[in-house]
């Protein structure tokens, strides 16, 4: 381990640092963070929810956003059918600007 | 996704270091071990209902977990995203299910200042502490302030000694600035004699760094070259965490001869050994 030297390099190793604890601080106030649940049940899972969260992370960290991704239990619809590419449009569109993706929600609710 | 496990005095005895092997164990065995992250913490405070495991992100807070209940919480919460309602929090008034400790009346109105980072990081690693903002005031006392600064702007802060006496700590820092001699030690009382306060153990078990930094920024106010903590036997944990802070701040050029700063002061008291762990027996 090389010692710190100066302010400066103490500040900058807390920002590289401050990644692994992310995860911790965001959770610490969830309630002003945008939050995001995929379900995550078996029938989620075989539609490719995993791929899709995993997706989505990776995403939201790439446009920095500070989103809150938890899996849940089913939520009974078996549809909405988000793929890599609907879940872009999620991020970019529905959390940036909140604008509604179109064909995401079923047809007869605004929101589940 | 993390999960926190109390490894403070309380939760330990009533088997945290063995929930957290199965937390290992178990997701080990299920290939998660890279995906799930598990961190033993200092106290979260709230020792009656320990032991506490809290996982994040979603900030799900469970009580008086035992050994045998982390196979439960790894396949209902983490693999399938369902919480262990038996494991949660009941308010003791409304008899409800609690899941998130902020909702939770004992946590409800609390703000933490000194404790904040109890429960929250590892104590025993530099790099979590670092991650919140640690050694940072020291870092700015060394490379921005004369000790004559910080004495004051301790002394306009208010903070006072919690001994009883409430005596200014700004005051006391100045008194012992003026008074020359060769050789100026820090001693920080930990013994903690009132009976049933544990909240000194609670820092040095759960922040250890803090205390560590605090004493450098006392010495360099001050002009003392060594630091001594007075710690009672029966802390032992707390002896183990301080001393592991110490050697880690050593390695990290924070604790030691010529730390930090190459500006101000010139040559005034560059010299800190750092503190040295005396457990009274």
């Amino acid at each position: 381990m090389a010692k710190v030297k100066s302010l400066a390099e103490l500040k900058a190793m807390r920002e590289k640092l401050q990644s692994t604890l992310d995860l911790r601080e965001k959770s610490n106030d969830p309630d002003s963070l945008v939050q995001i649940k995929v379900a995550m049940a078996t029938c989620g899972i075989a539609a490719g929810a995993k791929q899709v969260m995993e997706h989505m992370m990776e995403k939201a960290d790439e446009l920095k956003l500070g989103i809150v991704f938890t899996q849940t239990g089913c939520m009974g619809y078996v549809f909405g059918h988000v793929d890599n590419n609907r879940a872009d449009e999620i991020l970019t569109k529905y959390v940036m600007n909140n604008e509604m993706v179109e064909g995401v929600i079923p047809v007869n609710y605004e929101t589940i | 996704m993390h999960v926190l496990v109390c490894g403070g005095t309380g939760c330990q005895a009533s088997a945290s270091a063995q929930i957290i092997e199965n937390f290992q164990r178990i997701l080990a065995e299920k290939g998660l071990q890279n995906e799930v992250q598990v961190v033993r913490t200092g106290c979260f405070g709230f020792c009656e209902k320990g032991p506490i495991v809290k996982i994040m992100p979603d900030n799900t807070f469970y009580t008086q977990v035992k050994p045998e209940d982390v196979e439960k919480i790894i396949n209902e919460h983490i693999i399938k995203g369902r919480k262990v309602t038996d494991l949660l929090y009941l308010d003791p008034e409304n008899k409800e299910h609690v899941s998130d400790s902020k909702h939770m009346g004992f946590y409800r109105k609390q703000l933490r200042i000194a404790l904040r980072n109890c429960g929250f990081i590892n104590p025993e690693n530099i790099d979590e502490c670092i991650s919140r903002g640690g050694y940072e005031a020291l870092g700015k006392c060394l490379s921005e302030m004369t000790p004559q600064q910080v004495i004051d702007e301790v002394t306009k802060s208010g903070l006072r000694g919690r001994g009883g006496a409430g005596f200014p700590t700004g005051v006391k820092w100045g008194l012992c600035a003026k008074n020359k001699c060769d050789e100026m030690y820090v001693i920080c009382n930990a013994d903690e004699g009132d009976p049933g306060a544990f909240m000194d153990r609670s820092i040095m078990e759960g922040d250890p760094h803090s205390i560590v930094e605090a004493m450098a920024i006392c010495g360099y106010a001050i002009g003392a070259t060594h630091g001594l903590v007075y710690i009672r036997a029966e802390y032992p944990l707390a002896i183990h965490r301080l001393q592991v802070a110490i050697a880690q701040a050593r390695e990290y050029g924070l604790l030691g001869k010529d730390i930090i700063p190459a500006g101000y002061p010139p040559s005034a008291s560059r010299h800190r050994p750092g503190p040295r762990i005396r457990p009274a027996r």
